[in-house]
């Protein structure tokens, strides 16, 4: 085990508890720090992959932007979510859907079915030992820029065009219904 | 280096899992999309990692950022459509808006 393997360890863990609190912590603003700390993991991960780019990336758009938009959509639960109703611990919470079966018992098949077989296929395949050398130092944003525009160009024109349609319709969506109508005239009603 | 790649992925198998479980066992609409973005970044998380172990770098990450919009616009989209349904009905249980539901 290289010092590398160790901090893949340690940040893999740390993702890991922190995908589990997201799922089980009692309070909702708990579960959208744990989220945070989840995205910061998930960088670091990135980064020791190699993608710096991309762990930059990730600590921008997930840690900066979305964990904050989320704690501002906090403001909207109930009073009682941000309380808590289920107990704090995995079995506590388990055992607390399980009233209703839709909740409880097929949700836990689903979930653990998934990962249980997802493992076991992981387990079965052949993958290469190692990763192919020659690739240790990759000037990724450079390598990312070039790919972006010449063999990806029409993907990345049609995602920003995505991007533009949801944010317009979010913000139509949230708009107040009440604005005042255009060139001035009375608002009706 | 010698991180394997299975164990790469079957730590973002087991972060997938958990986004699953969740998801359909949460009944707040924040906490569901919270969920899904733990499922989005689990696949970030296998697309970064083949691209570093079987083709060429670029691809993959490519791939990523292409998530990683999809996921914002997603986040954008959604809170607007639980701020519009908290608005009406003064509540986001999902359990409670069953009107398209038989």
């Amino acid at each position: 085990m290289t010092i590398v393997d160790w901090f893949f360890v340690i940040f893999a863990a740390v993702t890991l508890v922190g995908a589990y609190r997201v799922v089980i912590s009692e309070k909702i603003m708990h579960a959208a720090l744990w989220l945070g700390l989840t995205f910061a993991g998930v960088a670091a991960i990135f980064f020791l992959l190699g993608a710096d780019f991309l762990a930059a990336a990730q600590l921008l758009i997930y840690v900066g932007a979305i964990t904050t938009i989320i704690i501002f959509g906090i403001m909207l639960s109930s009073l009682e979510d941000l309380r808590g109703k289920f107990g704090n611990t995995l079995w506590q919470r388990i055992s607390a859907q399980f009233s209703s079966p839709r909740r409880g018992a097929f949700a836990l098949i689903a979930a653990g079915g998934l990962v249980v077989s997802l493992i076991a296929l992981i387990l079965r395949g052949s993958w290469p030992s190692a990763r192919p050398e020659g690739l240790a130092v990759v000037d990724t944003p450079s390598l990312i820029g070039d790919a972006m525009f010449n063999r990806f160009v029409i993907p990345f024109e049609i995602a920003s065009v995505v991007l533009l349609v949801a944010l317009i319709g979010a913000i139509a969506l949230a708009a107040k219904d009440e604005a005042p109508a255009a060139n001035g005239e009375e608002q009706p009603k | 280096m010698t991180i394997s790649l299975p164990v790469i992925l079957a730590v973002s198998a087991v972060m997938f899992g958990f986004g699953v479980y969740g998801a359909l066992t949460l009944r707040n609409a924040i906490r569901i999309l919270m969920c899904v973005e733990l499922i989005l970044n689990s696949v970030n998380i296998n697309l970064v990692a083949f691209s570093r172990y079987l083709a060429d770098p670029a691809q993959g990450q490519i791939f990523t950022i292409f998530v990683m919009t999809v996921a914002a616009a997603e986040a954008a989209v959604g809170l607007a459509i639980i701020l519009m349904i908290a608005r009406q009905r003064s509540h986001i249980d999902i359990e409670r808006i069953n009107l398209l539901k038989w």
